[in-house]
C-alpha cells in the first residue's frame, strides 16, 4: 500500500514539478513584483508597498484602458450569447443543409484570431467592403476607415469578436438543447403552451448551466482580450484594453514589471468578482427569466 | 620515468588546448537579415576573420519586430552579446543603466569621420559608433504635379507652397490625394511630425534642459500647419499604406525614408520620382534623424576585439559595400558619403544633404515616455474632436512630470 503510494507520488510528480515551476512560482511572484518598482534594466529592485496600485487609479492610460475593457464585455456578452443561442434555436431544427450551415457558423472559431483580424482589417479599410456596404445602406463611414477613428475603432473590433465568438458558442448552446427531453416539450403543447411560452418555460431554464458555463468562460475571454487589439491597432483610436495595456507597459519599450504585475492583479481580482457574481447570479434558485 | 613521460605529454596536451582555445570569440547582435544584405555582412565578418585569425565573429540575427525586448532581456540577464546593433532611440536608455561600455577614448581619433555622434553621446560620453543613418526627406509625384500644372523641375521649398501644390492634386479627383499622411502608428507617428515641428524652429526643451517647450507658439503653429495637411488633402493610413498607395500613383507628397528607394527598385516600380528637401518656413527646412549604432555590452571581455571589429564594420569602404547592397542613402561616414555612388545620384544627393539638416530626438533614457507623451499630442490633434494647442499642453504636463521640467 504504501509503495503503491510512493509510485503514485512520482507519477505525480513531473505534473507537479511543472506546474509549480511554471505556473505556481510565476503567479506568487508576480504578486510579489506587484509590489516593487522592478524593471528589466535596473540594478536595484524596491519595495513600494501598495504605491503602483495607488499609483493605477489615477493613470489616464489604465482608468482609459479598463473603461474600454468593460465596454467590450458588456457589449460582447450579452449580444454574443443572444446571437449564439438564437443560431442554436435556428440549426436545431430540420431542415435541407443544416450541416452546412452548423458547420459555416463554427468555422471562424477554428480559425486564427491573428488570421481573422487581418482580414477584417483590410475589410474595415477605407474604401472597403464594410464602409461599402454602411454606404449602401445610408451610413457615412469614417473618412479613414473604421480602424482609424476613435468612435468605431473599438465597436468594429467587438463586431468582428461577436462574429467570430457566436459559432463557437452556438454549438455548446446546440449541445445544450439536445439535452432537453422531447417529452417536455410534449407535455407542454398538450398544455397549450405555444413555441414563445416553451421557449421562456422550458428552453431557457433548462439551458441555466449552460448558460452559466458560457457567460463565465466569455467574459473570463472578453476581460482578457488583447490579439485583436494588437493586430488591428496596437491600442491606438481609444481601443487600448487592460491586458494590452499589461502587455505595453511590461513587455514592451518600457519594462515596468512592477507597475504591469500591479495592472494584472487588479484585472485578475476584477474578473474573479465577475465570474463570482455571475456563479451566484445563476446558481439562485428562483427562475432568472 | 614512465611517470614522467606521462606527466610531460599531460602539460603538451594542456598547452596545446589552451593555445587553441587563445582565439578571441565575438558575439555580435543584429539586425540584418534581408537576403539582399545579410550574405554581404557575413562576406565582411569573413574578411575580418580572414585578416584576424585571432578573433572569430559569431553572428546572431534579430528582428525589428521583436529585438529591443531581447536585446533588453538578454542585458537584464547578464547574457548580453560583446556587440549590440542599437537604434539611436535605445541608447540613452541601455547607457544610463551602465550596460554599455564608454568608447569615448577609443573613438577620439574617428570622431570628425563620422557623423551622428550626437545620438551615441550621453551625459558627455560615447556609448557607441555611428554605422549607417536614416532621415526622411520629401517625396513627390512628379506626374501627378506636371498633371497638376507644375514645371518638370518645380519643387515646394516652403510650407505654403507645399500645401497649395497638395491642395491642388489633391483636386485632379476622387482618387488622388495630395498627401500622405501617417494614422495613429506607435514609434512612427511623431517621426513624421517632428520635421515640421523643428523646421518651424520649435524645440522640445530648451538649451539648458530646464524648460519643456513642446507647447510653444512655435509648436503650435507647426502642429496646426501639419493637421491642416492632413485635414485638407491627407491620405491617412500606416507608412506602408501610404507608400502603397503613393507607388501606385494616388498621392502627391509623402515623407519618407531611404527605405522606399529599395521599395521601387526591388518592386520594379514605375514612378516618376521627386525627392527633395524638408520644406520650411524658411529653406531648407529640418528633418528627423536616427540611425543604427553598434556598441559595445559593458561587460565584455573581449572589449578590444570587440572595438576592432567596429572600427572594421564602420570603415568608409565597408559601409559603402552595405549602403550599394542595401541601397541605404546614409552611411555616417564623410569619406562614404564622397564616393561616385551617393555622388552621381541626384535623389541619394537629397538624403546626404537633408542629412547634415536634420536633427535627432533629446539622448534621454526617458525619451521612450517623452515620445508617447508628443505622439499622443499629435493623434489627438490630428484624429480627436479639440483644438489642436490643448493636446500638446497636455503632453508637457506629462513630460514636466516625468522631467521635473517647468
Amino acid at each position: 500500500m504504501k509503495n503503491a503510494r510512493t509510485v503514485a507520488l512520482l507519477l505525480a510528480l513531473p505534473w507537479v514539478v511543472t506546474f509549480a515551476a511554471f505556473w505556481l512560482f510565476p503567479v506568487v511572484y508576480s504578486l510579489i513584483v506587484g509590489f516593487t518598482d522592478a524593471q528589466l534594466l535596473a540594478h536595484e529592485t524596491h519595495w513600494v508597498g501598495w504605491d503602483n496600485f495607488r499609483a493605477l487609479f489615477h493613470d489616464p492610460a489604465f482608468v482609459s484602458s479598463l473603461k474600454n475593457t468593460f465596454l467590450f464585455v458588456i457589449v460582447t456578452i450579452p449580444i454574443t450569447t443572444v446571437v449564439s443561442l438564437s443560431l442554436a434555436h435556428m440549426v436545431n431544427r430540420q431542415f435541407k443543409g443544416r450541416g452546412l450551415f452548423r458547420a459555416g457558423y463554427f468555422v471562424p472559431s477554428i480559425t486564427s484570431m491573428v488570421v481573422i483580424a487581418l482580414i477584417f482589417t483590410n475589410l474595415y479599410q477605407r474604401g472597403g467592403y464594410v464602409a461599402m456596404l454602411a454606404s449602401m445602406v445610408g451610413f457615412t463611414p469614417p473618412q479613414n476607415g473604421f480602424l482609424f477613428d476613435s468612435h468605431t475603432a473599438l465597436y468594429a473590433i467587438m463586431a468582428m469578436d461577436i462574429w467570430m465568438a457566436a459559432g463557437y458558442y452556438m454549438l455548446i448552446f446546440l449541445a445544450g438543447l439536445k439535452s432537453i427531453p422531447d417529452e417536455l416539450y410534449e407535455a407542454a403543447e398538450l398544455s397549450g403552451a405555444g413555441k414563445i411560452r416553451q421557449f421562456f418555460s422550458i428552453t431557457l431554464p433548462m439551458l441555466k448551466p449552460v448558460a452559466l458555463f458560457i457567460l463565465v468562460i466569455n467574459s473570463i475571454k472578453s476581460f482578457q482580450v488583447f490579439v485583436e487589439i494588437f493586430v488591428m491597432t496596437s491600442g491606438k483610436f481609444d481601443t487600448s484594453t487592460a491586458v494590452f495595456f499589461v502587455y505595453d507597459t511590461g513587455l514592451t519599450t518600457k519594462f515596468q514589471f512592477g507597475y504591469a504585475s500591479a495592472a494584472a492583479y487588479v484585472l485578475f481580482v476584477i474578473i474573479a468578482v465577475f465570474s463570482a457574481a455571475q456563479f451566484m447570479l445563476l446558481r439562485r434558485r428562483q427562475p432568472l427569466w | 620515468m614512465k611517470s614522467k613521460v606521462f606527466i610531460a605529454l599531460f602539460f603538451a596536451f594542456i598547452f596545446c588546448f589552451s593555445s587553441a582555445s587563445a582565439k578571441t570569440t565575438i558575439t555580435w547582435w543584429q539586425f540584418w537579415t534581408d537576403p539582399d544584405i545579410k550574405p554581404v555582412i557575413e562576406s565582411m565578418v569573413s574578411d575580418f576573420e580572414k585578416a584576424n585569425p585571432d578573433i572569430k565573429v559569431e553572428l546572431t540575427d534579430l528582428t525589428w519586430a521583436n529585438g529591443h525586448e531581447k536585446i533588453a532581456i538578454a542585458f537584464g540577464s547578464s547574457t548580453g552579446p560583446d556587440i549590440v546593433e542599437l537604434g539611436s532611440d535605445w541608447i540613452a536608455e541601455f547607457a544610463s543603466n551602465g550596460l554599455l561600455k564608454d568608447v569615448s577614448s577609443e573613438i577620439a581619433p574617428d570622431s570628425s569621420q563620422l557623423q551622428g555622434w550626437g545620438m551615441s553621446t550621453y551625459q558627455g560620453k560615447v556609448y557607441a559608433q555611428p554605422w549607417i543613418l536614416g532621415t526622411r526627406v520629401l517625396f513627390g509625384n512628379r506626374d501627378l504635379l506636371n498633371k497638376a500644372g507644375y514645371d518638370p523641375d518645380w519643387v515646394p521649398v516652403k510650407w505654403n507652397e507645399l500645401m497649395y501644390a497638395a491642395k491642388k492634386i489633391n483636386r485632379l479627383g476622387k482618387n488622388y490625394y495630395g498627401w500622405g499622411s501617417n494614422t495613429a502608428e506607435k514609434h512612427r507617428l511623431y517621426k513624421k511630425f517632428l520635421p515640421f515641428f523643428w523646421s518651424n524652429d520649435a524645440q522640445i526643451f530648451s538649451d539648458d534642459g530646464k524648460y519643456c517647450l513642446i507647447a510653444s507658439d512655435k509648436a503650435v503653429y507647426a502642429l496646426t500647419f501639419y493637421k491642416q495637411l492632413n485635414d485638407s488633402c491627407g491620405y491617412v493610413d500606416t507608412q506602408r499604406g501610404i507608400e502603397d498607395a503613393f507607388l501606385n500613383g494616388k498621392i502627391g507628397f509623402i515623407l519618407s525614408g531611404d527605405w522606399l528607394l529599395k521599395r521601387i527598385e526591388k518592386e520594379h516600380r514605375k514612378i516618376n520620382l521627386m525627392a527633395t528637401l524638408m520644406p520650411g518656413q524658411k529653406f531648407p527646412g529640418k528633418s528627423f534623424l536616427g540611425g543604427e549604432f553598434l556598441a559595445i555590452n559593458a561587460a565584455s571581455k573581449n572589449a578590444d576585439a570587440a572595438q576592432k571589429f567596429i572600427k572594421y564594420m564602420t570603415s568608409p569602404e565597408n559601409q559603402v559595400k552595405f549602403c550599394k547592397a542595401n541601397r541605404s542613402a546614409n552611411p555616417s561616414s564623410l569619406k562614404a558619403q564622397q564616393d561616385p555612388y551617393f555622388k552621381s545620384n541626384v535623389i541619394l544627393q537629397a538624403f546626404i544633404k537633408q542629412i547634415a539638416l536634420a536633427k535627432h530626438p533629446p539622448v534621454d533614457p526617458d525619451w521612450v515616455y517623452i515620445e508617447e507623451a508628443i505622439e499622443g499630442a499629435v493623434e489627438d490633434a490630428l484624429f480627436g474632436d479639440g483644438l489642436v494647442a490643448q493636446p500638446l499642453f497636455e503632453a508637457k504636463e506629462k513630460i514636466d512630470k516625468i522631467k521635473h521640467t517647468e
